[in-house]
């Protein structure tokens, strides 16, 4: 293991490092063929990977109760059927609707719920739907594209009625070697956006100064040197879109529409000199719009890209350091479950997406994803020790605990530009607290 | 001007030094060292009451090329010795009372130190950040000079390895970290080790020493030498030297990695299509010419220089999963007869409808094969040859221009009755699936020598709703020989080429003689293609 403790040598303190293996082929579209198929097959390589789970698990869960699909269903007669759950909500908005306030140059406003107590959960498999009643499925809690395994009956009206329902459950996880170790911080920041007028560069450059070891005192920069990972996870940049009307730009215009960008490449410089940094595209930055994100590309950072130490990621990001495995997106996934579905909070919906095994179910139905033919990449195959989630508003963390045993980190990383708060997780020990900072002098 | 022993001292004015060795104030010779303090405090002095600049810790650093904590102990300096009449601001760092898991770092100005200091905990450090000679309302005006700074360090050409880009003056050293001085274009991207476990520092190429070196140990490496040492700017120099022939050394192992990039840049069909590769390559092939004999479908982005390089490296991992090596065949080398399998049975259903997202191929190389076919005989061994690249031809042309296609679709069927000897081309034959209007095209030039011929543009739409713009050849003469076709038959749908009808006539008297006309048919329908080919290719995208 190539690490070297923080000792001080002629007063100067080395960095740690920490073994990095990203894992992100999955996330890649290089290699997919598109050929104007739509959805119905990465939907269908959904229910096929999760069906197969599923029956495994329904040994231990009610070995007695007869399996079938949809079409087999027998009026009154138990069973369990195994399908994707679709709601129907009243109030989902259209995609024309949607596509014309997409054509504007303003953003979106932020939607709200598209919740309505009409809402209904329908299951399908392939072989067709029913529509399913009880108490136990509440819509509120579920969302169009889970996979869950219900135990009841058809009723008379061709409804069928739940008893009892099991999701796949957080997979099982990699356990970690207990060793004392030494403290190894990872630094997670999102919602930097640079170039917009809510950001407080002076916020960010402390925090540069503070991660590469400007700022602080000698106790200061020995807990800095600790440091051996920046994740940015996405909306690092706000591109003035307000230019951006169809026409050819002129240069000043073309000028002002690089600043922010340029800006944020001369701050990851800075970074990526002391530290190895992660950068994840998010909702408003120069990437894809559809999951998975891209990774960034290189020219968009031509000085920061020259470093070994600089990586662009896609979102979703599922990399391994040291032997802790992580696992976050920049915030689509969950934002799109806050808009159909309802929780306590936002660490709930992490908890839930990782209990469907599923990190983005709602793709491609509200939330836009690349047409796969042949695998589902955001199926969660082993359970992550952390689990992020960027662009929040305001940072959250939890330890939730499997039912084998596992332990994950949840983790919601709030706006810097809003909050100037970012996160640091201790990978030894996965505690985790917030690096807040403060420019009000006056 | 100061200038001592060992030390060198760059002041005053704001032109930024390229070069520059850190200054240390050795506490040693501590006369030394007030008087050099002296200088640069009397450079504060002016900078901050004459010009009222904003002279924060990092401003003063790069300035002078002082470590960051040296700056901050000068700004301390000053503050005690001149601090008359000039604003300081602190940054106080620690844990906040109110909120034990929040760890703050504020910035407070020399008024209100006392008062936020209570928020702290007792352990929080007070640190100097700037002196200016008053508080802006604005905090981020504290930022602007810095950024400024920052930015004309930025815009340094890509050589020079300045304070900004190799962070020499904080606090904290790591002699992993490689930056690429070399040309910026020229590196590739980003690709490293998928799924080695490697620290952040690896995982980087330098191209331009060698085509796609990755360094994936190089951590490794590095990890053994530990020498850097920490009081000269030249480590980060050295350390990149050092990956030189660092990276000579890894070569081995990068081959293992490279292979899996090579898997990963592979071409967009995800099933392995060869003909999928094939057209994508095509387009391809205009950028990366004969240098990488199989290119990836990623021509179009901006990778594509970079993956082809890498092609070089991986062409034989790639051809593993490919089984079809047409890429040599389209370097002009036409002539050369060579075996050619093509696995079509599922391609063809595939990529049928198969969004070809590349572009089309540059008109020269149809051209190139154009000329070819002009000089036919009416040997077998040149039709097989023409059979062949028609063949190779064919995914090329596999878009919406369904003249081409079907020109070349119907030489293939007529293969299939001519060359029933080639060994070769029976593999082919026997794979090629039922395509549109094969008679049709066969017939189009049966007679390729009558001059009642006119090529005309059409547009029609097919049976599969598509709009298809073709160029045909208007006359009696077109043939429509039956009985060749009668394994096609059932394959052509309904085809509405007004010529076809004309073409029945001929049919009877060609097929009289049926091993030769074979031949003179695959001659004629040659010929007949390699003129409207010949000619309509340039009056066609003159049109256009």
């Amino acid at each position: 293991m190539e690490t070297e403790d923080s000792s001080s040598e002629n007063g100067l303190l080395h960095r740690k490092q920490a073994l990095y293996s990203s894992l992100d082929s999955c996330f890649e579209i290089q290699k997919e063929m598109y050929r104007g198929q739509q959805y119905s097959q990465i939907y269908f390589a959904r229910l096929h990977l999760m069906r197969t789970l599923l029956y495994s698990l329904l040994p231990n869960w009610k070995p007695h109760i007869h399996v079938c699909t949809v079409i087999g269903l027998e009026e009154g007669k138990e069973c369990i059927i195994v399908g994707t759950l679709y709601k129907h909500m009243k109030l989902k908005p259209s995609i024309l609707e949607e596509y014309s306030k997409e054509r504007s140059a303003t953003p979106l406003v932020r939607p709200h719920n598209f919740m309505h107590p009409d809402d209904h959960l329908i299951l399908e498999d392939e072989s067709g739907r029913i529509k399913v009643c009880g108490d136990v499925l509440l819509p509120s809690v579920y969302v169009t594209g889970v996979v869950v395994a219900l135990h009841g009956k058809e009723t008379g009206t061709g409804d069928f009625w739940v008893e009892d329902v099991m999701e796949a459950g957080i997979p099982h996880q990699i356990e970690r070697p207990i060793k004392s170790g030494e403290d190894k911080y990872v630094i997670f920041v999102s919602g930097l956006d640079i170039g917009s007028s809510t950001s407080n560069p002076l916020k960010f450059q402390l925090l540069v100064d503070h991660i590469t070891g400007h700022l602080g005192d000698k106790k200061e920069q020995s807990i800095a040197a600790k440091i051996v990972r920046v994740i940015i996870a996405g909306n690092s940049v706000e591109i003035p879109r307000g230019l951006l009307n169809g026409q050819n730009l002129g240069s000043k215009d073309q000028f002002t529409l690089s600043e922010p960008i340029k800006e944020l490449d001369i701050q990851l410089t800075q970074i990526a000199a002391g530290i190895p940094v992660d950068i994840m595209p998010g909702p408003n930055d120069p990437a894809n719009f559809s999951l998975p994100q891209q990774p960034l590309h290189r020219c968009l950072f031509p000085s920061s890209s020259a470093y070994n130490t600089f990586r662009s990621c896609p979102n979703p990001h599922l990399f391994q350091l040291d032997d802790v495995s992580l696992l976050g997106t920049s915030g689509q996934n969950i934002d799109d479950l806050e808009k159909y579905s309802d929780a306590n909070d936002k660490l709930e919906f992490l908890e839930r997406t990782l209990r469907w095994r599923h990190v983005a179910p709602t793709a491609p139905n509200t939330l836009g994803c690349y047409p796969f033919t042949d695998r589902d990449p955001f199926f969660v195959e082993t359970c992550p020790h952390v689990y992020f989630v960027g662009n929040q508003e305001k940072y959250e963390t939890r330890l939730i605990k499997g039912a084998e045993g596992q332990i994950v980190r949840l983790i919601c990383i709030p706006r810097f530009s809003e909050t100037g708060v970012a996160v640091v997780l201790n990978l030894r020990n996965l505690e985790c607290h917030a690096l807040s900072f403060g420019t009000e002098f006056g | 001007m100061f200038s001592a022993e060992g030390k060198l001292f760059i002041g005053f004015g704001s032109s930024l030094p390229l070069f520059g060795c850190e200054i240390r104030l050795p506490h040693a010779d501590p006369n030394m060292a007030e008087i050099e303090t002296l200088g640069i405090l009397d450079e504060i002095q002016s900078l901050v009451s004459d010009k009222l600049q904003v002279v924060s810790y990092k401003w003063l650093s790069r300035n002078f090329l002082v470590s960051s904590n040296d700056a901050k102990r000068l700004l301390q300096d000053f503050v005690e010795k001149r601090g008359t009449g000039v604003e300081v601001v602190y940054t106080l760092s620690g844990w906040l009372k109110t909120d034990p898991s929040v760890y703050h770092i504020r910035l407070v100005s020399k008024p209100k130190l006392t008062e936020v200091k209570q928020e702290f905990d007792e352990n929080c450090s007070v640190q100097i950040y700037s002196v200016q000679a008053c508080l802006p309302k604005d905090p981020a005006v504290l930022w602007n000079a810095e950024f400024v700074q920052a930015e004309e360090l930025f815009k340094q050409p890509h050589e020079v390895n300045n304070c900004l880009r190799d962070n020499r003056f904080c606090g904290i050293l790591n002699s992993f970290v490689k930056r690429n001085a070399e040309e910026a274009n020229g590196t590739t991207s980003v690709l490293p080790v998928k799924t080695t476990g490697t620290s952040g520092s690896s995982g980087y190429t330098l191209a331009n020493q060698s085509p796609t070196i990755p360094q994936p140990q190089q951590k490794k490496i590095q990890g053994t030498s530990p020498n850097v040492t920490l009081q000269s700017p030249n480590v980060v120099k050295d350390v990149k030297n050092e990956s030189k022939p660092a990276e000579n050394k890894l070569k081995v192992p990068q081959l293992t990695v490279n292979t899996k990039k090579g898997e990963t840049d592979k071409n967009s069909s995800g099933t392995g299509g060869a003909l999928a590769n094939m057209w994508g390559r095509a387009s391809a092939k205009s950028k990366a010419e004969c240098a990488s004999a199989k290119t990836n479908g990623i021509s179009n982005s901006a990778d594509a220089q970079i993956c082809a390089r890498e092609e070089i490296e991986h062409e034989s991992s790639d051809d593993e999963g490919q089984g079809v090596n047409v890429r040599r065949s389209y370097n002009g080398e036409v002539g050369r007869k060579r075996r050619v399998v093509f696995d079509f049975s599922d391609e063809e259903d595939e990529f049928k409808d198969a969004v070809n997202l590349a572009s089309p191929d540059p008109p020269k190389k149809k051209s190139m094969l154009d000329s070819k076919r002009s000089s036919y005989s009416s040997d077998i061994e040149k039709s097989k040859l023409n059979f062949e690249e028609e063949k190779e031809d064919k995914p090329n042309f596999k878009h919406r221009k369904e003249t081409d296609r079907k020109s070349k679709e119907e030489n293939l069927a007529f293969g299939n009755h001519n060359n029933m000897n080639s060994s070769s081309s029976e593999k082919v034959i026997n794979q090629v699936p039922a395509v549109d209007t094969i008679a049709k095209d066969k017939t189009r030039d049966a007679a390729p020598n009558s001059p009642k011929r006119k090529k005309v543009l059409k547009t029609r739409i097919d049976e599969r709703g598509r709009e298809v713009t073709e160029v045909v050849w208007e006359g009696e003469e077109e043939t429509k020989p039956e009985s060749d076709t009668t394994k096609k038959a059932d394959n052509i749908p309904a085809s509405n080429n007004s010529n076809r009808p004309s073409a029945v006539k001929k049919s009877p008297a060609v097929t009289a003689n049926a091993p030769l006309n074979q031949v003179g048919k695959t001659g004629s329908k040659k010929a007949g293609n390699k003129d409207p080919k010949q000619g309509n290719i340039l009056s066609f995208f003159k049109r256009v």
